[in-house]
């Protein structure tokens, strides 16, 4: 039967394309490098995604350009009408069931996902308040951090390995902490604090946007990220002022509220702009 | 002169919308001097005022009410008086009327004319992101730019295009002589130029347009400059305007179908119509309400999203989003109606399923009320809110797609009439899937989390309304020009016309997937380094685009004052507009046709749809033009 | 130039043909109930403000600790006039049902000033509370669904005054009582919409 050749022909045709698909929707370098713990993860997702959905497009695809192909109409046929089908269940059953159960697998994973990124972590985190304003980004570590006053600051240093957990507050209307190598956004939002949390986990600098439109200065309110070893941040909070900085990294155990100074003195340069 | 000043029409608008303005300066100089506040016009409460009476006045000058005027007063109204009816020339396009033909046409030619005005601040943006850095504008125009670029898209296009394609079309698919309540279908018409001329006019106030994105979020938009105002304003005029038509298209469509025509004989094109309306009715008033809380917080100092003294902020956004997520339906579900005309008549076979598409429909639209928040997955909400929202909104997938698939299923063995409505349809099929598809994985908190306002979202966006709800509005235009107009487009230039656009619609928004998951951010006038080619390729590409939109316009505007005659039925299609002349006489029927089988029926043989009782199959000979006849 | 294919028939029209009725509903009745749910949404957008203010953000309500409070007991009495005039609205509908003119006239009247004394009684709260919008979200709160539906009682008065007028000239019939019905559905939405208003913001 002519219809059934056909079908396997474009079965064919559709697995060949979705391959070729996936194949270059895995190759292409879609992120931008991953600094943070939870980077992984969303990038893991999202290859899932993508080994999910473009079969789903492809097949769509096949079967337009299948159609087109086959059934387009040809000269003398003007008057020709097509066979009348008005459906068929099992079919139509089919096309419910599949991505019900794709959509359904898909949610639990993300929501495993989501999970595991916002999870509490093991270790003890460093608190950082994000405060924004039209159109600046400034960053304060709170006592528990310097062991004193606190110490604020234009750009947000972070120590290498430590989970951290950022308070994020507005003093105007709503913006957003967008640092996309941490896979990480949350909107600042006035009357309120948000909490999210990230371990990075590689040095450097990295790029931090404002994600909400905020107003005249939105697409310029950006800030840098630096990584830094323990011990470099240590001595930038020191050079900084901060009489005792000590973070949890480099005291596993110790209580909250109970900061101790947890390096030597040393005199390593910190590798960061005061 | 007198006369003319008496009458309804354009001169007594004026007068009135001057009366207007005056009272509103009286008022609040009254108000003002009453409440111990220097009287004079310091601050803006007289033009916020005036935008809100002046319109109406303006309204009352034209004749939008005088029915009603007349009836309130127990006054003799007139309802043998048909001279609101058909247009005789091109003036009538500009008069009250009360001929849903007219007001089709005065709705799909207002609305594209919205669409040229938009896409003209598209390709403004464009060049200003050719480059990283300032180059063409500052970045309060920038975001004006792409504020009044969205807002006219979605408020004066999208939505009342499709409103003014089933206004032509409906009331003849159904049967019915007109819509339901003519008069209150002129008024919605009315509204909607009032409402564009008013975002478009927001550029020229001090502090310029306004900024704060088609979202407008509070408290953003609590302290911007007064062209916020307009849009506050504007959004209620759109929104009542597309409340009123829903409201007469729910009402038509209950109980105005021509005998025999059953809810399951209905075509899906009212299905879709009417499933949109419902969303309207139930939805629209929440976004009146959110720019009206907005309107008291800058007007009177009211505290909605104060934060300092207790209002919430996120409440804007869960109120402003339970409307317009159901409104990305209402831009969405009138073209679902569209391709399931298109795609059965040019396969030549039934639409496959049809019950699952009626009911699909109101799937989705049950559904889109339970998904606003999927917009908020950062916004700093209540964690769990989240979950179930991720759920909901990936289900809608499902209906979707059985959607989609059946459509595939209607195509398979037909014969393909390819012409330009199928061209755009099949190019409708493929990228709205990529948009949808898309939509999914924004569903995917994690995923959304890193890409939550980046340029994905932007290519999403376009994705989905360009190569989602525009393309089936060209396949609309081009499939009922000929019943609209009573001429032929020009099929070569029709399909230059979609190869242009599918090209270059492709490589305009497909690179913007990848600069969001990068890391750009939206609605930005300036970037980082890294982003600069891509983003050069992105405007080139867009030039192009912009400028395929030239064909259409040289296509559409020639062949109407030029084309050769439209037969009644060119398409050979069975539902009841084509069954009528090509236009249609002035009051659609003789004689209500009576409904003996589905919409559908091609390659059945013998079948019909509907039946004219004395035969009168009256596809009058052609030289029925009431458009822009210039022999 | 008249439409050829209207001359095409060889018959003179002067109007549309009928259309089907395909439904047992009135239009104007379902126009009136669709226009309803829309207006239901545009409080529904409103509670959702108090919601949000009252209960997610779980500050204060009235009596606040600044001192500020609402007048329960005479909101109560307006109340009871404004759910008065619903039956006084009945009365009239029924009455033009049967026939009987002076019924619908005092009916129709008698709601008339009944909603009005809501509307006063109403205003004077706003002079005499104490505390304005501008002060706090709560004051935001009140005031906009107060006067959400103030403004709906004003809507629903100037329509009453044009059945009122109407009748008085001697309009509507046993027959023909559509403009009394349609506004007077409208009427019994505020008043059922001021229950709701006055039992969440004043009572609760
Ligand atoms: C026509 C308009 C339209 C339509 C139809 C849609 C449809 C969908 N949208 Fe979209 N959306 C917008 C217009 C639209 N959207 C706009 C304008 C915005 C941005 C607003 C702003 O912030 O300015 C937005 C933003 C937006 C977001 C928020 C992103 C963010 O700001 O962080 C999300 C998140 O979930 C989302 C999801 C979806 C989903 C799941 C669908 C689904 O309905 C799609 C369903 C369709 C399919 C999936 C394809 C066909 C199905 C199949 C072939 C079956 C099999 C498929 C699978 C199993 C995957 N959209
Ligand atoms: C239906 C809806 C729709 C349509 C059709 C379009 C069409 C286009 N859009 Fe739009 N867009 C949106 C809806 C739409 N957009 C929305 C909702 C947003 C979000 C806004 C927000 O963030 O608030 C957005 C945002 C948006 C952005 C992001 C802005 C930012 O975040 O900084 C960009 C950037 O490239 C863009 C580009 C374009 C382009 C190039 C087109 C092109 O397709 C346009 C093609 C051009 C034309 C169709 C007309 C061409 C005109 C001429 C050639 C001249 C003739 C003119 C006259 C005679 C007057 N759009
Ligand atoms: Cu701050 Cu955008
Ligand atoms: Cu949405």
């Amino acid at each position: 039967m002519r219809n059934r050749r056909l079908i396997v022909q474009m079965v064919i045709a559709w697995a060949v394309a979705a391959g070729i698909g996936i194949t270059i929707g895995l190759s292409i370098d879609w992120f931008p490098g991953q600094a943070s713990s939870q980077a992984d993860k969303v990038d893991t997702l999202y290859k899932v995604l993508i080994v999910a959905c473009v079969p789903i497009f492809v097949l769509v695809e096949t079967v337009v350009l299948f159609s087109v192909w086959k059934f387009r109409m040809r000269p003398g046929e003007e008057d020709k009408d097509g066979p009348p089908i008005h459906g068929n269940t099992r079919l139509e059953v089919l096309w419910t069931a599949v991505p019900a159960v794709l959509i359904i697998s898909l949610c639990v994973y993300a929501y495993t996902v989501l999970r595991s990124f916002e999870r509490k972590p093991s270790t003890r985190e460093m608190d950082v308040d994000v405060w924004s304003q039209q159109f600046a980004w400034s960053f304060f570590y709170p006592h528990s951090v310097t062991g004193g006053q606190k110490v604020s600051s234009t750009t947000l240093v972070l120590p290498q390995g430590q989970p951290v957990r950022f308070h994020i507050h507005s003093a105007d209307v709503i913006h957003a902490f967008y640092v996309p190598s941490f896979r990480l956004q949350i909107d600042a939002v006035p009357g309120q604090s948000d909490e999210v949390r990230a371990t990075p986990n590689r040095l450097g600098n990295y790029l931090l946007e404002c994600a909400e439109l905020c107003g005249l200065g939105h697409s310029t309110m950006r800030a840098t990220v630096h990584v830094v070893s323990p011990a470099d941040f240590v001595s930038w909070l020191r050079s900084q002022g901060a009489p005792a900085p000590g973070i949890p990294v480099l005291v596993p155990g110790t209580q909250a509220g109970a900061p101790r100074p947890a390096v030597p003195r040393s005199s390593s340069t910190a590798r960061v702009p005061a | 002169m007198v006369a003319k000043l008496r009458g309804p029409g354009f001169y007594r608008a004026g007068l009135m919308t001057l009366l207007g303005i005056g009272l509103c300066i009286a008022l609040t100089t009254g108000v003002r001097a009453s409440s111990g506040l220097h009287p004079a016009l310091r601050d803006n409460s007289v033009l916020t005022a005036a935008l809100i009476v002046a319109p109406l006045f303006f309204l009352v000058g034209l004749g939008a009410f005088d029915y009603w005027f007349y009836w309130a007063a127990g006054r003799p109204t007139r309802p043998e008086d048909h001279s609101g009816h058909g247009a005789r020339s091109w003036r009538d396009y500009f008069r009250v009327n009360t001929d849903h033909k007219v007001i089709g046409i005065q709705y799909t030619v207002t609305s594209f004319f919205f669409l040229l005005v938009g896409g003209l601040f598209a390709m403004l943006m464009r060049a200003e992101l050719a480059q990283p850095g300032t180059q063409f504008v500052d970045s309060n125009t920038f975001n004006g730019l792409f504020s009044v670029h969205a807002s006219l898209l979605i408020f004066l296009f999208v939505i009342p295009v499709f409103a003014g394609l089933a206004n032509f079309v409906l009331p003849l698919m159904i049967g019915a002589p007109d819509m339901a309540f003519p008069r209150l279908n002129a008024l919605s018409y009315w509204l909607l130029p009032i409402a564009g001329l008013m975002m478009l006019a927001s550029f020229l106030v001090p502090g310029g347009s306004f900024a704060s994105g088609w979202t407008a979020y509070a408290p953003l938009s609590d302290t911007a400059p007064i062209g916020q105002t307009f849009f506050n304003v504007a959004v209620q005029f759109a929104g009542a305007s597309s409340i009123a038509t829903a409201l007469n298209f729910l009402v038509t469509i209950i109980t105005m179908r021509a005998p025999g025509m059953s809810f399951f004989r209905m075509p899906l094109l009212v299905w879709a119509n009417f499933s949109t309306s419902l969303l309207v009715v139930i939805a629209t008033p929440f976004i009146a309400a959110s720019q009206f809380f907005v309107l008291l917080d800058r007007g009177l100092g009211f505290n909605f999203f104060n934060a300092g003294r207790g209002g919430d902020v996120l409440m804007y956004q869960h109120v402003f989003w339970f409307y317009s997520h159901p409104a990305v339906y209402i831009m969405m579900l009138p073209g679902f109606g569209i391709i399931s005309e298109v795609i059965a008549v040019k396969s030549r076979k039934p639409i496959f399923g049809y019950r699952m598409m009626a009911f699909s429909l109101i799937a989705i639209v049950v559904l889109g009320f339970t998904v606003w928040a999927h917009h908020m997955f950062t916004s700093g909400m209540q964690a769990w809110i989240r979950i179930p929202m991720m759920i909901t909104t990936a289900i809608i997938a499902i209906p979707t797609g059985i959607k989609i698939f059946s459509w595939l299923a209607t195509l398979w063995r037909g014969v393909l009439h390819l012409d330009t409505p199928m061209l755009f349809a099949l190019g409708f099929l493929t990228m709205f899937t990529l948009g949808g598809i898309s939509g999914v994985m924004l569903a995917m908190i994690p995923f959304d989390i890193h890409v939550s306002d980046t340029y994905f979202i932007v290519a999403h966006i376009h994705y989905v309304l360009f190569g989602g709800s525009l393309f089936t509005i060209f396949a609309g235009v081009y499939y009922w020009f000929p019943k609209m107009t009573g001429r032929m487009y020009d099929e070569t230039l029709g399909r230059l016309h979609f190869w242009l656009t599918f090209i270059f619609f492709n490589l305009t928004f497909g690179p913007m997937h990848l600069l969001g998951i990068d890391g750009m951010p939206r609605r930005v006038a300036d970037y980082s380094k890294e982003f600069a080619d891509l983003n050069l390729f992105i405007s080139i590409s867009s030039f192009i685009l912009g400028a395929s939109t030239l064909v259409f316009l040289y296509n559409i505007i020639a062949s109407w004052r030029g084309g050769p005659r439209a037969a009644a039925n060119p398409w050979r299609a069975l539902t009841l507009e084509w069954q009528v002349s090509s236009p249609p006489p002035i009051f659609n029927f003789d004689t209500i046709p009576t409904v003996v089988g589905g919409p559908y029926e091609y390659g059945v043989p013998g079948a019909v749809h509907g039946v004219f009782k004395r035969g009168a199959e009256v596809p009058a000979p052609a030289g029925t033009v009431a458009l822009p006849s210039r022999e | 130039m008249e439409s050829a294919s209207v001359a095409a028939t060889h018959e003179e029209h002067h109007g549309p043909p009928p259309a089907n009725r395909s439904s047992r509903v009135e239009p104007q009745l379902l126009g009136m109930l669709l226009f309803i749910v829309s207006e239901i949404m545009v409080f529904g957008a409103f509670f959702t403000a108090y919601f949000f203010i009252r209960v997610v953000r779980g500050d204060h309500w009235f009596p606040m600790a600044n001192g500020d409070k609402l007048p329960v007991a005479v909101a109560g009495i307006n109340a009871a006039i404004l759910f008065s005039s619903s039956l006084t609205m009945h009365w009239a509908q029924t009455s033009i049902k049967h026939g009987n003119r002076f019924g619908l006239r005092a009916g129709i009247l008698s709601t008339l000033l009944l909603g009005s004394t809501f509307l006063f009684v109403q205003i004077n709260e706003y002079a005499n509370i104490g505390f304005s919008p501008q002060d706090h979200a709560q004051g935001t709160i009140f005031y906009g669904l107060t006067g959400l539906h103030g403004a709906h009682v004003f809507i629903g008065l100037t329509l009453l005054a044009m059945v009122t007028v109407r009748s008085f000239r001697g309009h509507y019939s046993p027959e023909e009582h559509r403009g009394v019905e349609v506004p007077g559905i409208y009427w019994h939405f505020v008043d059922v919409m001021w229950l709701f208003v006055y039992t969440t913001v004043y009572i609760l």
